[in-house]
């Protein structure tokens, strides 16, 4: 360790107390991964706040300092959003108390590192719960929600991260404290908050964060469509939403996903035999909802559904929804590494698109299982494969880009709910203009003038342009 | 977008400029901010009222039109999304969508006269944003040009989209301070099965019951004195909207019955009391007073060029 990092490590540890800041290599090791497979990057040093005005201590020492740094809430992100490639590490998992839980204003402000599923169980007990909820929500953290403006199942029809973010508090990346709010109907100015969601950890540090709460539906239902073919439940998904009906979700898992979850623990029951199944879940008002689920029944049997069954008892709706939420547990049989994808194509594409996907994973020799959703077009292509086995690795990787080629060239986006960070950091240029992406560049630059929060993510650095000509900010 | 033949419109005496592409858009804001000429963002004209921010933009700026900027970009029914220009009106939007039996949540107060392109650079809400959502969740991606006179993109054409920073939100609400948006690409929603409005004469602390029942209202609104006396109602009664299924409206309709006579009317009524309440705007404060708000304006305008005034600071 240079004397520098020694120097700056003897500093945070006079505001977190010396346990919470980690110098060592092996100490350090648990920290060089994140939930994207093929990637190591060590940190700097680690540092983990335990509190609101640790929190911000840090962050103006390393502004003091002028040292990089990365925020990481459980590290389970999907597209190396929280690596720290020798950069100073931020852990949140110490700020993980619920401040406070408003059943009125039905709303609860919470420190960063509380992990999603425990601020539904604390709303619980009111009748409410946090609706955004990532497959992962049993471990990642809020502040990593925000951070990625993070997506679910149910965000079909609850709306995603960003629609139920109120309020929080930033620490800029020089130090400045600053509220941020959704707009005020009636008031002008930016809304800081929208900008804020979302980026990825390159604007600042969230120190509380204050969420929507939602009330319990009244009833929910679960069904479970089996299709023989992939194209007849993607026509289901386009029918029932033309149609106006907005489930809760509506998810599709593939030939390849129902093999894997079926031969696990997590067997659900879902046909071995299907091309596809989709799990579509309504709720709401116990009026009207059979309704609902009579509608549903008929898109799905019209697109060719052989069976649809329905779930209404929480036990055997938990069943339907375990193959589902397992899934990427359940991969983890069939081969040691999983790449988990994220794209978004319009939804009317979807059958295109899954058979161009079928056919680039026939073409590079990879296997690809899809669990998605299907409601949003947000494709989830994941692919098994032996990260130790460098060929195998290219051939996932170049199979990768040209996946991600299709969802552009079909209208698409690179990612979903993943975030850019590091994995799709190259497509970047395949999405937007040159003018595009030195727009960006430029509102990372006023959060962040110094680019001293999560360098070198979302925007490739040779797109910003007042960076490149201003020689000033490269020291 | 394809360019027309000719420069851009220009009409009347304040040489208003409208420009018939974006191009040319382009073209007007480069020259601009090399003459440091402000510009004032015009569409329909709506938001020129006295007590709006518009009121506050320089008297020198010279108008700049969207009004030529106008139609779809794209529309693909299924996918329940649809891009276009900025200058299109919000009903000519209405009656686009309305041919697939679809329609844009928007539904601003002030009626449907405006533009989309000011509608969500004001972030102007109506009766349904608390059910459907407000403009910053309506957009899905948009196109604006810049106080540079670059043109810019952001976010996309589909539902769900985290690709880079997120300048959708940044140019919802900036009052066209930051750049002039040239199209938007909004969510769209099936229109439901069943949508009934009724006139509920009730007690006015009804209104937070209503919106916290087990099924959700679309929309529930006092009535002001001038909506009360287009609707020929009581002032204070409520008017209320569920939509969905005919069980779930049913139901919703009986739980109403309880609270007071009810008087059904046309889904038009909420054109009406939309129409006689034009949103407010406190015009007192600076937006720009905070740092972050004053680099951010400096990079997307470093001239400040664009409706300058608009957010309250001074000149």
């Amino acid at each position: 360790m240079d004397s520098n990092t020694r120097i700056l490590a003897d500093r945070l540890a006079n505001i977190v107390g010396p346990r919470h800041v980690k110098t060592g290599a092996s100490e350090l090791l648990v920290y060089e991964n994140d939930g994207l497979p093929g990637y190591h990057k060590r940190p700097r040093l680690f540092v983990a706040p335990g509190n609101r005005e640790e929190a911000i201590a840090v962050v103006q020492a390393l502004a003091a300092a002028n040292a990089p740094w990365v925020a990481r809430g459980a590290g389970t992100g999907l597209s190396g959003g929280s690596l720290a490639d020798g950069v100073v590490m931020i852990g949140m998992q110490r700020m993980r108390r619920i401040l406070a839980i408003d059943p009125e204003a039905r709303s609860a402000t919470v420190e960063p590192g509380v992990v999603n599923v425990s601020l539904t169980k604390a709303a619980t007990p009111f009748g409410l719960h946090y609706a955004p909820d990532p497959s992962s929500q049993a471990a990642c953290t809020i502040g990593g929600n925000v951070a990625e403006n993070a997506g679910g199942p149910h965000c079909l029809k609850y709306g995603v991260t960003l629609n139920h973010v109120l309020a929080a508090t930033v620490v800029l990346p020089d130090g400045e404290l600053l509220e941020l709010r959704t707009p005020d109907a009636d008031a002008v100015g930016f809304d800081l908050l929208g900008a804020f969601v979302g980026s990825e950890g390159c604007f600042g540090l969230a120190v509380d964060i204050t969420v929507r709460l939602t009330p319990n539906p009244e009833r929910i239902c679960t069904m479970l469509a089996d299709f023989t073919t992939v194209d007849g439940a993607a026509d289901a998904v386009s029918t029932i939403i033309a149609a106006g009906i907005v489930p809760a979700a509506l998810e599709l898992v593939d030939a390849g996903t129902i093999a894997a979850v079926e031969a696990s623990i997590y067997a659900a029951g879902y046909p071995t035999d299907a091309a596809a199944c989709l799990l579509v879940e309504v709720d709401g008002p116990a009026a009207g909802l059979d309704d609902d689920v009579a509608e549903i029944t008929r898109h799905c049997t019209a697109a060719g559904a052989r069976s649809v069954k329905t779930a209404t008892d929480a036990a055997a709706r938990a069943k339907l929804w375990q193959g589902r939420k397992k899934a990427f547990g359940a991969m983890g049989r069939v081969a040691p590494t999983l790449a988990v994808q994220d794209a978004v194509v319009p939804r009317t594409r979807l059958a295109p698109v899954l058979r161009e996907v079928a056919r680039i994973a026939e073409k590079h020799g990879i296997r690809v299982c899809n669990v998605f959703h299907a409601g949003d077009g947000n494709l989830h292509p994941n692919i098994p494969y032996n990260g130790h086995d460098s060929a195998e690795a290219a051939r996932v990787h170049a199979a990768c880009d040209e996946i991600m080629a299709a969802c552009i060239a079909e209208g698409g986006s690179i990612t979903g709910e993943h975030g850019v960070g590091l994995d799709k950091l190259p497509y970047m240029e395949d999405l937007f203009t040159p003018d595009s992406l030195d727009a960006m560049c430029r509102l990372r630059d006023a959060w962040d003038p110094a680019r001293r929060a999560n360098p070198g993510k979302v925007v490739p650095v040779h797109r910003c342009r007042e960076w490149m000509a201003t020689p000033a900010a490269r020291s | 977008m394809d360019g027309h033949a000719g420069g851009p419109v220009m009409t009347g005496t304040s040489s208003l400029a409208a420009p018939r592409s974006v191009a040319e858009l382009a073209d007007i804001v480069r020259d601009a901010r090399a003459a440091v000429q402000r510009l004032r963002v015009v569409a329909g004209g709506t938001w020129s009222d006295a007590g709006t921010p518009a009121s506050r933009i320089r008297a020198d700026a010279t108008p700049v039109s969207l009004r030529e900027l106008r139609g779809v970009v794209a529309y693909v029914p299924g996918d329940l999304t649809l891009t276009v220009r900025a200058g299109t009106t919000l009903a000519e939007l209405d009656a686009i969508c309305a041919e697939h039996n679809q329609w844009c949540t928007l539904t601003p107060w002030g009626g449907n006269h405006g533009t989309v392109g000011a509608t969500f650079a004001t972030a102007t809400n109506g009766p349904l944003a608390r059910a459907l959502g407000r403009p910053r969740d309506i957009a899905l991606g948009l196109e604006f040009v810049d106080g540079l006179a670059t043109t810019v993109r952001g976010g996309g054409r589909v539902v769900k989209n985290v690709a880079g920073f997120d300048l959708t939100r940044l140019l919802v609400g900036s009052f066209g301070a930051l750049g002039v948006i040239t199209e938007v690409t909004v969510r769209l929603r099936a229109r439901p099965a069943v949508d009934r409005t009724w006139i509920v004469a009730c007690e006015p602390g009804a209104a937070a019951d209503i919106r916290r029942g087990a099924i959700t209202p679309l929309a529930v609104e006092p009535l002001s004195a001038a909506s009360a006396a287009a609707l020929n109602a009581e002032v204070g009664a409520l008017l209320v909207r569920f939509a969905g299924n005919a069980a779930l409206v049913s139901a919703a309709e009986r739980m109403l019955r309880a609270l007071g006579s009810l008087t059904e009317c046309e889904a038009s009524a909420w054109s009406l009391v939309r129409e006689t309440n034009a949103p407010v705007r406190s015009i007192e404060q600076d937006a720009l007073a905070l740092p972050l708000a004053r680099r951010i304006k400096e990079r997307f305008d470093p001239a400040a060029i664009l409706n300058p005034g608009v957010l309250g600071e001074s000149a």
